[in-house]
């Protein structure tokens, strides 16, 4: 199956700082494709080349097989860092603008705005909306006829809980109907809730990408305690399938082989004579995996 | 470039500001046409009369071709709204993300300039026919002078042109007003004296603003002013001079729009 968009060797310097550095990755048709780093890694940048809003030093990439560039686009749904309108007009006269340059017809506008929430304002000027509203506007813009591919940048900026939750169902039920999503956030929990695919960046480097799956794989933790943690410590080092051991405060995080579960590890020590006083699986978090990745 | 001005429109129609400023403009203009032609301003003083009330139509595209030029500076103001506002609202970026082509947007601003210049110019036309005709001067006699028309149209095309380019590349609305301004009333000037006193060089008249300016001297409004001015430059190297700024502007902005960041 072709990639979506093909990305190779994009490179981009304001001045002396490398904002990109070679990225090169394919994103697959159908995916939700995260690209996650934190402040300044070049996530921003590297959507806004591939939007031709900048120019890159070097490098290419090729949307939907090949297609000019332009006509890509106007198949590309796209909210950019903030929502772009003329605040003089209404929410559905910029619409109309939008529909005009994606040369689509006029007739979808109540559509999106219902979808967004917005069908009672759909005749306030844009000026008058808040930071949400502004945001829930792009994202409908974004929707209009039903694009081939949604390009995303931090979507949830501005929103309240209920439209992060919101825009999250959004992003997933598109999905299902087989529209390929790229989202930029710093949110890693909300990432981690809808990415099937992730990039992530580091100063303009990327770091991995893949299926979450396969580049994040969660290594879960097991937290003991016992009366005499020096004794626990010793005689879990001895267990096989036990890789790791990590001491904290007052517990012992043990990072084990597949297959071991925490009734493993109780049978275990309760066959050594330890009685467990805390036994408890922890979850790695994809924002805990992220951290190890962007401190190296 | 239909469907590019096709968007434009879309653009402005609900733009309040840009409706007001214009109809503000071509009531001034056309009262200040008829208060001229109609002899109400006047130069001179004591009851003497330098302009007088004269309603051939020789007389009336001088005039109104005149005071539509000394408008045009003050009209390139919109052309300058329209523009640092896709700038200062960011939609130059999002029309882009929405299937422009850069060139597009550029030549949808180009658009815009040739539309406005067209206006101004029909408007001086309208103008002349209406004060010609009404003062009781034959149709027949329509076309003298009427050349002058085809310098509003060039000089609006080189104000605004300017104007756009400026913008382009200042993309602040408030900048941008000033120094065109300031360029267009005081720069040129002392560019203009500095040349000629000191240099003794003509290339002052050809200046990108005075190459424009002076197809329309402020002899068509005052005969007299010819012979105190010493105008040497023919008609035909301001009008090749005026093109070739024009062609500048059109370079210039082209390749900074196809080759920047937005």
């Amino acid at each position: 199956m072709q990639p979506i968009i093909s990305i190779q060797n994009i490179s981009k310097s304001y001045g002396p700082i490398k904002a990109l550095n070679n990225v090169s990755f394919d994103v697959p048709e159908g995916s939700v494709f995260g690209v996650l780093g934190p402040n300044g890694s070049g996530k921003t940048t590297l959507l806004a080349i591939i939007m031709d809003v900048l120019q890159s030093d070097g490098g290419s990439y090729s949307w939907l097989g090949g297609i000019p560039p332009d006509a890509a686009r106007r198949q590309i749904g796209c909210l950019l860092e903030t929502p772009n309108f003329y605040h003089y007009m209404s929410a559905y006269d910029n619409l109309a603008v939008s529909a005009a340059l994606k040369r689509k017809g006029m007739d979808d506008r109540l559509r999106v705005l219902e979808i967004v929430g917005l069908t009672e304002r759909k005749d306030s000027k844009f000026q008058s909306y808040s930071l949400g509203m502004k945001q829930r506007l792009a994202i409908g813009a974004a929707l209009l006829d039903s694009p081939k591919v949604l390009v995303l940048d931090e979507p949830t900026n501005g929103l309240d809980p209920n439209g992060i939750a919101e825009i999250r169902e959004l992003i997933l039920d598109l999905n299902k109907q087989g529209i390929t999503i790229i989202i930029a956030s710093h949110l890693l929990d909300e990432i981690e809730k809808v990415c099937t695919h992730v990039a992530i960046l580091k100063r303009g480097n990327l770091l991995l990408n893949g299926p979450v799956n396969e580049v994040l794989i969660s290594e879960d933790q097991i937290e003991i305690m016992a009366t005499d943690m020096i004794l626990l410590e010793n005689t879990v080092r001895e267990m096989q399938g036990v890789k790791k051991v990590n001491k904290t405060e007052q517990t012992l995080q043990i990072t084990c082989n597949e297959g071991i579960t925490t009734a493993h590890i109780n049978e275990f020590c309760l066959n050594r004579g330890i009685v467990l006083s805390h036994l408890s699986l922890r979850k790695k978090s994809l924002e805990t995996k992220f951290m190890e990745l962007t401190n190296q | 470039m239909f469907d590019l001005l096709q968007i434009e429109w879309l653009k402005v129609k609900k733009y309040n500001t840009f409706w007001i400023i214009s109809v503000l403009f071509l009531i001034l203009i056309a009262l200040t046409n008829h208060f001229i032609i109609s002899g109400i301003m006047n130069a001179g003083a004591k009851g003497v009369s330098v302009l007088g009330a004269d309603y051939s139509f020789s007389n009336v595209w001088n005039k109104v071709c005149y005071i539509t030029k000394v408008f045009s500076g003050l009209l390139s103001v919109i052309i300058i709204i329209l523009t640092t506002n896709e700038f200062q609202f960011r939609t130059n970026r999002q029309n882009i993300i929405d299937g422009w082509k850069r060139e597009q947007f550029f030549h949808a601003k180009w658009g815009v300039v040739i539309v406005l210049s067209l206006v101004i110019t029909l408007y001086a036309v309208l103008q002349g026919i209406f004060f010609g005709l009404s003062g009781g001067s034959s149709f027949a006699d329509i076309g003298n002078n009427f050349i002058n028309v085809l310098y509003v149209f060039i000089l609006t095309l080189n104000y605004f042109g300017l104007a756009l380019t400026l913008s382009l590349f200042l993309k602040r609305s408030g900048m941008v007003i000033i120094i065109f301004l300031l360029y267009s009333y005081i720069v040129e000037l002392l560019l203009n004296q500095f040349l000629s006193a000191k240099l003794h060089l003509t290339l002052g008249y050809y200046l990108p603003m005075d190459s424009s300016a002076n197809l329309l001297p402020v002899s068509k409004v005052e005969p007299m002013s010819s012979m105190v001015i010493n105008s040497a430059y023919s008609t035909q190297a301001l009008i090749f001079v005026s093109i070739f700024w024009i062609g500048a502007y059109y370079i210039i902005g082209r390749i900074k729009m196809i080759k920047s960041d937005w």
